[in-house]
Order: C-alpha cells, then structure tokens, then sequence
C-alpha cells in the first residue's frame, strides 16, 4: 500500500470519530429545544424541519466562526481595503490562534501518553506557566528591551510549567503515586495559587479588584504575523509548528526518544535493558508540562495580554482528545488541534449567533475521545471491517 | 466415573490445537498425559474442565454426553482441575479459597458460612493426609501446600475426575514422592486421576497407562510397564530425540563470576539469596539446577544489576561490584538472556530492529551524541537476523508476530552481538519446540568456545544434565552441592534439590 | 530445613521486617508527643475557649474553657498512649484507626491555636463535618465497590455531577408538577441515582466490551458529565429557573436522641445523608466481608481467574458493582443540589469525586477507614468556614487547596503504603 493510501487509512476512524460525535451532539441540540419539541404533537413536519434547521443553523454558524465566508474572503481581497480583509479572514486567523496553544499543551500530552504517563495535567501547566510568564514580564518592565523580556518571560514560563508537570512524574517514580489523581489535584491548587497570586499587589491590575493582571502588551509582545486591525495571528503559532517538528525528531530519532517510547511499551523490559524507567517517567512529564507551559506563556503575552484565572480553561482536556484522536503523532496533533480550534472558535461563534453553549463542545470532545479509545464502536455503527491482522505467526 | 472424549477438535486463530482426539480413562484409573510444550494437552484439559467449548467432538461423563457451558458446570459434573498455575486468591485464607464459588451461604443476604464449610475442609484434609491449615493465609503458603489447598478445592465439590495440569513443575522431588502417594490414595477410592507432563519419568512412575500427544493429536498409547523413556520420547517428538548437546571438553580459564556468600532480598523483603558462593569461569558452562523459588529469580537479578546486594561479595571480571546499574554491568561484558522473554526480553510492541539495539542502542555506532543512525541501526539489525536465522519477513516487523523460538533468538542475537565475557542466561528454553532448543544450546557451546563464562539457571533437569560442564544445585538461597557434569544424575541432583546434603541424609 | 520450616523460617524474618517498622512507628508517635508537650509549655497562658449549643442554634450554650497548653498536654499524652501501644502490641497494632483517634486532640489544639484566645462555637464546624464527610463517603463507597470489584473507576465526578443535575431538574419538574416538596425530593434522588447506574455500566461496557483503558473510560464520562451539565445549565435553567429550583431538604432531627444536650445538635440533627452514609458503611463492612456476594466481589478484584475457574461470573459482578458505585455517586450528587446549595450549579461537584479516590485509599479500601478519611476532609472544609468567620488570617486559597494537597500527599503514600485489590485495572477474559 502506499505512502497515501495508509495515510488515508488511518485517517478513516478520526474522522468518522468526530462526524459521529458531532452528529449526537446535534441530537442533544435537537432534545433540547423545548419549545421545538412541544411544536411536535401539532405540526410534525415543521417541527422536524425547524430542528434540523435549528442544527443547521448551530453547526452553520460554527463553520462560519471558525473560517468565514469563503465568497467575502475573495471579495474582500479583491477590493483591498485593509479593514474589510481583516473583518473576514478573521474567523481563520481566530481559529489558528485558538490552534495555537492546543498543539503546544497536545504535543505534552503525546509525549507523556507515549511514555505510559496518563497526564491530566495540561490545564494546571499551562497557567503556572503563564503565571511565570506573566511575573517574569511585570518584573523586567522597563529594564531590558522589548525582546528580551518577551524571551525571558517565555523561558521562566517553559520552566515553571515543566516543574509543575515534574513533580507528578516523580512522585510516580518514586513512590508510584497514580498521576491522573496526582495532575488533576495539582490542576486544582493551580486554579488557587493563580488566583492567590493575582491579589497581590505586584501583579494584580488596578482598580477592577478582579483576578486580573495588569496588561503586558506595553512591555512585551509577540510580533505579528498578519498586521490587520483586531488580527491576532503572532508568530507563537510558527513556534508551535517547529516545537511540532522537534518532538517528532525526539521520540523517533533521538535516544531519549526511544527510551520514552520503550518505557511507555513495557517499563519492565526497558529496566531490564538497561533504561532508567523513572528517569523516562520524569523527564516525559517535565516536557509535558514545559510544552504547556510555553503555550500558557505565548497565550499571555501574545494572544490574550494579560493574565486571567481561566485562561487555561478546558485546553488541558481538548489537548487529551486531541491527541488521542491523532494517534499521538506530532504530525496528527497539529492536524488535531488545528480540528478543534475550529471548533472552538466556530463554537464561540455558534453560542453568540445561535444561543446554543458553547459547552456542547465539551461533550463532543468526550464522545470523541470514546469513539477514538472503542474503535470497535465506529466499526459496528458503520458496519466497518476490522483491519487485516498483522502478518501470521511466523514459524 | 468412565470418562471418554471422543474426536475433541479446537481451533484458535493460526493454530489447531486439538484435532480430533479420543481418549478415555476408567474409574480409580491414573492417566497420564505426555506431550512437549505446545502439544495441545492444556487446551483439551481446558475443555474437559468447561473453560472453552469443543469446535466438534463430544464429552461423555459414565456414557451420557455432556456439554459443559462454563467451568461451573463441569465441576458440578464432577470434574475438578488443578491448574498449572494456581488459582487461588492470594489474601484469602484456605477456607475462602477453598469455598470460593461453591460457598454454602444463608440469610437474605447470603452470610457466608465459614464454620460449617471449616469444618468440611478439615475432614477432607484429614481423610486424605493432605495436612493443611484451614486458616493460613494463601499467600504464605509454601507452593507444595498451596498445590494441596488447590486439590482440595476439587474434592469440596466432590470431584470424581481429577485433572492436574503440570503437577510436578513447582515441587521438589520430596514433594513430588508425597504428591504420588496422595494421586493413589484417591485412585482408592475411586476418583479418576488425569495429569498432564512433558515428564517422561513421572508418567512411568505413577500412571496406569500413557497418553502421548503430538501437534494436537494422539501420537499413541504405552503402558508404563511395558515401555521405554526413548520410546515415550520419540512418540513425544516424532523422531529419534537426542537428548545430549554434542559439545567437547571445557577448558575454564580465569575466574569471571566469583559470588561469595551473597545476600539478596526478595520483594517481601525475605532473603532470597542466603549465603550463596559460586565461581564461573572463563570457557566453561555452569548450569544452577533446582525447582522455581529457590532465590533463582534473584540471584539472576542481582548478577545484572536489576536488583541490590544485601551483604556478601560480588565480582565481574576480578572487578568487586556493590551497587551497579544494568547498564554498567552490561558494559562489564555481560550479556542477560531473561526468564520472559515476551515481558523482559523484548518489547513486543517494537520492530525486530528496535529490539536488537534494545541494550545498545545509546553506543556508537548507533547512535551519536543522542542521535539514532537509522542506516547503522538497520545494518546491524540485518546482520543479526542473518547470523541467527531469525525467520521475519523484515527487521521492521513487529517482535508480536514472531514465533517464540525466533523471539528467543532476536535475544540471544541482541545479546551476543557484542563481546561478551559472561552470559547470564535464566531459563533459555522455556516454552520452545525441540528444534529452537538444539539450536539455542549451540549457540551458547560456540559462545563457550569462544571464551566466555556462561551461567545457566534451569529448572529443567534434562537441559542441565545436557548442557552444564558443571552443574549447581540451588536449594533455599544457597549452592548445596556442585557437581562435575559426567557424573551428575537424575538421582544425586534430585536429592540435592531436595535439601539433603550431597553424601549426607535428607534433612 | 524441611519445606514446612522453610516456610517459618521466610515468615519469621518478615514478621521481624514487620516488628521492626512499628518500633520505628512507635518512636515517631513518642515524638510527636514530645514535640506537642513543647508547644504546651509555651501556650500555658493562652485561653482556648470551646463553645456548643445546648440544643438548637443560638440558645443556650455550653462552654468548654481551658488553655491551649492543656490542649497540647492532651494531645501529647494522646500521641505517647499510642505510642506506647504500638510499642506494646507490634506489627499487629492497627495503628491507622488509633491514628484518628490521636487526631482529636491534635486537631483541637491546632484549631486553638490558631484561634488564639477568641471564642468559637464548634457545633457549626462538627455538624459541618459530617455533612460534608457524607457525599465524600458515599463517592468512597462507590470507589470501594468498583475498585474492589476490579474496576478502577474514576468517573465519580462526572457521576456526581450529572447525579447534581438531574436531581436538580427532575426534582423542580416534580415539585413543580405536584407541588409536593416530598414527591420532589424522591424523584430527583431516584433519578440521580438512575442517572448514576446507567454511567457506571456505561463505563463498564467501555472498558469491559470495548476494552478501553479504564482511566481513559473514566476521563471520557467526566469530561462529558462537565460537557452536558454546563450545556444544560446554559441552554435550559438558565432560562428557565422553574426547572432549577429543587426542593431542598432539610436536617432532620432523630427523635429523642436529638434532645441529648451539646451533642444533640451535633450528631442528631443533620440532613439525612448523614444517616444514610453512616448506615450504607455499616451494611457495605457486613456485605463485602461476610457475605457470599463479598467473598466474589473480592476474588474478582484479586485475583478473577481464581473466580473465573471455580465458575463464578466475574464480568457479571463487575458490571454490577459499576452499577451500585453510579447509584452511590448519583446519591452523592443528589445532595450537592438538594440539599447543600439548593440548586444547580456549573461544575458544583469541585473535585470531590476524586476527592472520595483519595478516601478510599487512605481509608485502606475498607468503608469504615473511607469514611474516617471522609471525616478528615469534611473537617478542614467545615473550619475553613469557621476560620475565616472569625477572621484569622489564613488566605482562603490555602484552606481551599488543603484537600487537594491532602490528597496527593496520600496517593504518594507518605501516610503509609496501602495496597489495592491486585487485579484492579486488568481486563479479564472470561472463557
């Protein structure tokens, strides 16, 4: 077979994962539209007609939001006024920027599933690592030039995040403590120690008396890609693609890449080879966490300015079914994330026009995730055949 | 009870385990089941005792057919199994384990009653001299008792058919002796003992007629009395085995592997190791004989790296070691053929190539300053499986789709790709067919002649007594006696791995 | 050496292994007793002034006057009678029950301590405790069942949370359709509870059937619980508040025993979840250890090969262990909505889900240690409450992270390593 027929192969059971998945979502849209429902008894066929316009009219607004209208794209572009060509590739820039940080927190996630570590963790990564990022940027203001403290908060961001992902790592080497229990705790005191830390007067925005920062843009910010009023597609995207190409060097071509993965084949084995077990387990979760943690860093210089304790919120879990859903390929993940930036922006987008919550996503993520885990889920609702075994025993 | 199986056929995927195979056994008779590793005995015991369903053939239970759904009802047809490996649980005590499933319960809420289910227990014990505590905990039991608890789990629910898988495999030859006098007082009374083996010397001891099994059908029946080791085992093999490796002289060098009053811990933190002295030499096969539990796992272990010295001496090469890494002690020169070689030897998961540079992967050539050489990796992978005939359609294969004799052989290529001074091999053969056997043995010989110091640690008496130029006998964490390879026997190793002290009296 | 005597000999040295941690223990206590007489010495002076109420909220009160020094003289004598015991009696001193029963006067001159000399009512925080060690215990319950069946489940938040939901809505519909507050509270428990069954044999088709890591299982069903309750909250209560306006349920007050003075109000007079876990822990200790059901449940989560030989349907009694966990969960999200807020709200489950994991294992998979962990959690969230009343200055985050720090620092074993039924995790293959 060849290069491109595997490739689409493989791409058969994600994509029926999330067609599948967004279709019971549009079910749930439907069961819930009350006063749709009670219109049922009286005029079925408007009923029907008005759900299935109703879901339409949801999942139409989402493909908008995430990246416009391909006809206004061109005719903008052809009239050439600035304001216009911003107006419409904005949906697309958006959803490059909500794709941003997914590949950063989903290549930390491929990683450490790769070595056996279930990391739950992303959220509580990413903002410790925008908390550093943050601190680092207040604290330089007016001492160094622009690009250093922008390189300097990015650092201490990548650090801090990877230190927070390290200590479930080695609490599981040491003492075997479960890292799912012990990264979505850690998720938890995050949450407090970020909240904790914006009342302080050093970071604390004034005036609002509200878990904000004060504003970084004036001390440092990430360059632009496409300089367009309200774009805000910044070079951290470029990083993230790199930061994609270095971990697929990692895992398949260096030999701490091939400990990770063997420590995450058989821990057993690899002990027995000579490999560090604990050593892999720590290091995979200090990536983890220093991947999410310069995505948390990036989003709060660049993308967002500044500091809010919700700016992590729900990445942590989209990077999980993100990964799974790209096999835990770096290549895959930045398919993945770029998937579900679409959906994020496009549900953003969905929720204002359409009123319907943006939190249907989260179930869809779920539901794909399932589907990605039960492959013999999608087989028996598509009738699917299993793929050919490997070859047969060989004598 | 007259069992018959008549025509039993199974298929698995790839394989035809059972093809079409008649046997029968009369009341109070011991039969015997012979057959190598693979033959298909467990999977046609698996189907008398109800855990699979026969593809065709039928089961007849005193001349009425039976077709056992589940493992619940054979046993209530009156067939007990005694698994190879225990199934008992281990934090229960011999009551729960024993009632576990068949557990007399009253109340609205099914209060178990233990009392009365001691009580039976205590009486089968008793009529049978099986002579165990009711109340002891599994888990501290020594496997000879737990093997009893195992029997009396059969006679609680009243078995007439008795099926031991592999009895023999975990006992000493003590216990083993006990074990035959508690198959025939229950032949006495009428019970129907099947066992299984790939013993030829246990089946003629104590069946009343042999059943030999060969890829899944009858190869043919003996009378104990009436026939031959040779003949049992060429049935067994098919053709004329040979049950010696051809090999010259040793001629030992300089003292590689010296142990001297070695001390090592298991993980219930019992010392495994108990003062054990042992020398290894340079050009010579020393093979540690005795039943699994001896503290082989751990010496092994601890040789390797993979586990630390409690107190005592090691050293690798004159090189006094205390507390080294796998790795370190593999760039000592030693090479670990591993126990499991599925969990420990490879990694399943990864290609044949992947598995190859498993240990050496972080070494020139294949790798330089962190980075893999995929060109150096494949040539080297290439090579192996030329120089050790692994049969694969390509390195890139998964070690999954392997047949364990070419698994095997990915491990022993990997490790004696490198120069080599000592080999640690644990258990090489296990679960292989006869010919990856001679060809595994070869390979260690020509690593022998080559120069280096090879330590085997085999529970098979036969693979001992072909391949040690001397031979070790481990019994409770320590070496009780050495003995020159021409002049051990299946009688003086079989004392000494009892306990008893070479010259001396069992104690 | 025999076999037989082989086999004394191994036990012999482990039991010695054994004696020798709890001397070490035993020393540890004696420490700690030490080190609490050093801290009465400097707090002879320093008042601690307990407060209950007699019977009801602000009536009479009976006080409980003394100095933190004494506090700490208790707790050090406290700490060295353990101490001693675990000297006394060796390996075999079940230490984690007497540890509690240390943690008492311990607690006590902490909270003293920090109140340095101002007055505090403690009915509030003790009758807080058990509230809130109820939903915790009915989640560890839960966990207890799955796990012990060999089932890892991590899905009780997510259980818990749609338990909250559906409770909430069904609840309102009920009270609204009926507009008896009764009817209300039966059916959003019954339906929590319903909800919770059909995710718990969600999870086990997933990881049973489809053979889906068991934590990735889990992980699907709470990140879906979060996506479908927010969604709910967002697209229908919050327009509709009829539809989140539950009954709520009150303490209710056991007749007689609720007139006993001071303690009364403290044990006798809680919401009726209280009664329900503490009866649920009793009959959960008789039905797993005594029972013929008990005695599969366990061979399944040790060793379900054992089980699966002897003709005992080990998928069977998993599924069905899910089942109860989820009714247990749902039960314990039914109180969040019902009966503590009133309501539902977004992601009101907080982590007590996993919160529950970590009391079921510090609780050493048993339901009596579970729900004494249970207890343990309940009361540093009930003195949170009362601490900041009072105005010491313990920034709220630190009090709020406490559980969570807590948790990890006993799934890390540092409180002593327990062991879980060997065989949780493992998919088993029946025939």
């Amino acid at each position: 077979m060849t290069r491109a027929g595997r490739l689409a192969r493989r791409a058969v059971l994600p994509i029926l994962a999330v067609v599948s998945a967004l279709l019971l979502g549009a079910v749930v849209i439907i069961l819930t539209d009350f006063e749709n429902l009670a219109r049922f008894g009286t005029d079925p066929l408007g009923a029907v007609g008005a759900a299935i316009g109703g879901v339409a009219t949801g999942y139409g607004s989402m493909l908008e939001g995430a990246f416009g209208d391909p006809s206004r794209i061109a005719a903008a572009i052809q009239s050439g006024a600035e304001k216009d060509i911003a107006t419409a590739i904005r949906p697309l820039t958006e959803t490059l920027v909500a794709a941003g940080p997914l590949i950063f927190t989903g290549l930390g996630v491929a990683i450490s599933f790769r070595t056996g570590m279930f990391n739950i963790g992303g959220e509580g990564q990413m903002i410790v690592g925008a908390l550093g990022a943050t601190t680092t940027v207040i604290a330089l203001a007016g001492n160094a030039p622009a690009g250093v403290i922008l390189v300097a908060g990015v650092v201490v961001g990548t650090i801090g995040g990877g230190l927070w992902g390290f200590v479930p790592g080695f609490l599981k080497a040491r003492t075997g403590a479960h890292e799912v229990i012990t990264t979505i705790m850690l998720n938890y005191v995050a949450a407090q120690v970020v909240l904790f830390a914006l009342r302080s007067e050093f970071l604390q925005a004034p005036g609002l008396g509200a878990p904000i920062s004060k504003v970084l843009t004036p001390i440092a910010d990430v360059p632009l890609i496409i300089d367009l009023p309200a774009i805000r597609l910044d070079y951290s995207f470029v990083v993230a693609l790199v930061m994609a190409g270095l971990v697929s060097l990692l895992l398949f071509r260096t030999t701490k890449g091939f400990e990770l993965r063997a420590a995450g084949f058989n821990l057993t084995a690899a002990r027995y080879a000579g490999m560090s077990a604990g050593g892999s387990m720590m290091l995979a979760m200090f990536l983890a966490g220093a991947l999410a943690g310069m995505g948390g860093s990036f989003m709060v210089i660049g993308t967002v300015g500044q500091l809010t304790n919700d700016l992590s919120l729900g990445i942590g879990f989209n990077a999980i079914a993100l990964a799974l859903l790209a096999g835990l390929r770096p290549g895959g993940v930045v398919l993945a994330a770029l998937l579900f930036g679409a959906l994020t922006t496009g549900g953003k987008n969905m929720g204002i026009v359409s009123g319907i919550p943006y939190d249907l996503l989260f179930f869809v993520q779920a539901l794909v995730i399932m589907f990605v885990a039960a492959p013999g889920l999608v087989r028996a609702i598509y009738r699917l055949r299993a793929p050919k075994a490997d070859a047969e025993v060989v004598a | 009870m007259r069992l018959e199986l008549r025509d039993i056929t199974k298929r698995f995927p790839g394989v035809l385990a059972n093809d079409s195979i008649s046997i029968s056994a009369d009341r109070g008779e011991v039969l015997g089941m012979l057959g190598e590793n693979g033959a298909g005995k467990t999977t046609l015991m698996n189907i008398l005792s109800g855990l699979y369903r026969p593809d065709a053939g039928e089961i007849l239970i005193d001349g009425q057919q039976r077709d056992f759904h589940d493992p619940a009802e054979a046993i209530r047809a009156g067939v007990g199994m005694v698994h190879q490996h225990f199934m008992l649980v281990p934090v229960f005590d011999v009551v729960e384990a024993v009632a576990l499933g068949s557990e007399t319960a009253s109340g609205p809420l099914g209060r178990f009653d233990r009392a009365a289910a001691r009580r039976r227990i205590v009486e089968l014990s008793e009529q049978y001299g099986l002579n165990v505590d009711p109340d002891a905990k599994i888990e501290t039991l020594p496997v000879g008792v737990r093997q009893r608890v195992e029997i009396l789990k059969a006679l609680y629910r009243h078995s007439d058919i008795l099926v031991l898988d592999e009895p023999s495999a975990v006992l000493t030859p003590l216990e083993t002796a006990e074990l035959y006098g508690i198959i025939r007082s229950l032949t006495k009374t009428g019970t129907t003992v099947i066992f299984i083996t790939h013993k030829l010397n246990e089946v003629l001891e104590v069946a009343d007629r042999v059943v030999v099994l060969r890829r899944g059908r009858v190869a043919g029946t003996a009378v104990p009395a009436e026939t031959t080791r040779q003949a049992l085992a060429n049935m067994m093999v098919g053709r004329d085995v040979e049950l010696i490796v051809p090999k010259g002289p040793a001629d030992p060098g300089d003292v590689v592997l010296s142990l001297r009053d070695l001390m090592v811990r298991d993980d219930r933190l019992e010392m495994a190791v108990d003062g054990l002295d042992l020398e290894v030499r340079a050009g010579e096969i020393v093979a540690v004989a005795g039943v699994q539990g001896n503290g082989q796992t751990e010496l092994v272990e601890a040789i390797v790296g993979l586990r630390g010295i409690d107190a005592g001496e090691m050293s690798i090469g004159g090189e006094r070691i205390v507390r080294a890494s796998p790795r370190h002690i593999a760039d000592l020169g030693v090479a670990h053929i591993p126990e499991d070689r599925g969990r420990d030897g490879l990694i399943i998961q990864m290609t044949v190539a992947e598995n190859y540079i498993l240990d050496t992967y972080h070494r020139q050539p294949y790798s330089g300053l962190g980075i893999l050489d995929p060109a150096a990796v494949a040539t080297g992978a290439e090579q192996g499986v030329r120089d050790f005939d692994i049969r694969t359609p390509s390195i890139e294969t998964t070690a999954s789709s392997l047949s364990g004799g070419n698994q095997q052989k990915v491990v022993v290529a990997r490790e004696f790709s490198r120069p080599v001074r000592l080999v640690v091999a644990a258990q090489p053969t296990r679960g292989l067919d006869v010919g990856s056997i001679e060809y595994i043995h070869r390979r260690i010989v020509e690593q022998r002649d080559a120069g280096a110091a090879i330590l085997i640690i085999s529970t098979e008496l036969d693979e001992v007594l072909a391949v040690g130029d001397r031979i070790a006998v481990m019994f409770e964490g320590r070496i009780v006696g050495i003995l020159e390879g021409e002049t051990a026997t299946y009688e003086n190793l079989g004392l000494l791995m009892g306990g008893a002290e070479f010259g001396g009296v069992a104690a | 050496m025999t076999v037989a005597s082989a086999a004394t000999h191994a036990e012999g040295l482990a039991a010695r292994r054994a004696l020798r941690a709890a001397r070490i223990r035993a020393i540890a206590f004696a420490a700690i007793g030490l080190l609490c007489f050093s801290a009465a010495s400097s707090t002879l002076e320093t008042a601690a002034l307990f407060r209950f109420w007699v019977d009801r909220q602000g009536g009479a009160s009976e006080k409980l006057e003394t100095t933190v020094g004494v506090l700490w003289i208790v707790a050090g004598i406290a700490a060295g009678l353990v101490g001693a015991l675990q000297f006394v009696r060796g390996a075999a001193f079940p230490w984690r029950r007497w540890l509690l029963v240390l943690l008492l006067p311990f607690v006590a001159a902490i909270l003293a301590a920090l109140l340095d000399g101002k007055a505090a009512n403690l009915t509030g925080v003790l009758d807080g405790t058990l509230e809130l060690a109820a939903p915790i215990t009915l989640g560890a319950l839960a966990g207890i069942l799955s796990e012990r069946s060999g089932m890892l489940n991590i899905a009780l938040e997510g259980k818990m949370l749609m338990g909250a939901c559906v409770a909430a809505i069904t609840g309102s519909v009920a009270l609204n359709a009926t507009g008896d507050p009764l009817v209300g509270i039966v059916v959003g428990i019954s339906a929590a509870m319903l909800s919770g069954a059909l995710l718990g044999l969600l999870l086990g088709w997933l990881g049973i059937r489809h053979r889906v890591d068991q934590i990735i299982a889990g992980t699907v069903i709470n990140i879906g619980a979060v996506g479908i309750t927010n969604f709910l909250f967002l697209r229908i209560l919050g327009r509709d508040t009829t539809l989140n306006t539950p009954p709520t349920i009150e303490p209710m007050r056991l007749p007689l025993l609720a007139e006993v003075p001071v303690l009364g109000p403290i044990f006798f007079t809680s919401k009726p979840y209280v009664y329900v876990a503490i009866a649920l822990v009793l009959f959960l200790t008789y039905m797993i250890y005594r029972t013929r059901w008990g005695l599969r449940l366990r061979a399944s989560g040790e060793k379900p090969a054992a089980a699966g030989t002897v003709g005992v349907n080990v998928l069977a009694i998993r599924y069905r262990a899910l089942m109860y966990a989820g009714v247990l969960a749902g039960l314990a999200g039914s109180y969040l909505s019902l009966s503590s807020a009133g309501s539902f709200q977004m992601g009101m489950s907080a982590g007590r889900g996993f919160i529950a994991l970590a009391a079921m294992i510090f609780g050493a998979w048993h339901p009596i240690g579970a729900f004494g962990a249970a207890l343990v959690f309940g009361f540093a969230d009930a003195s949170q409450a009362l601490l900041s009343i009072l105005g010491v200055q313990v920034p709220p985050q630190l009090l709020n992270s406490v559980p969570y720090i807590v948790t990890i620092v006993v799934v890390a074993g540092v409180v002593g390593r327990v062991r879980g039924p060997a065989a949780a995790g493992q998919p088993y293959e029946q025939g």
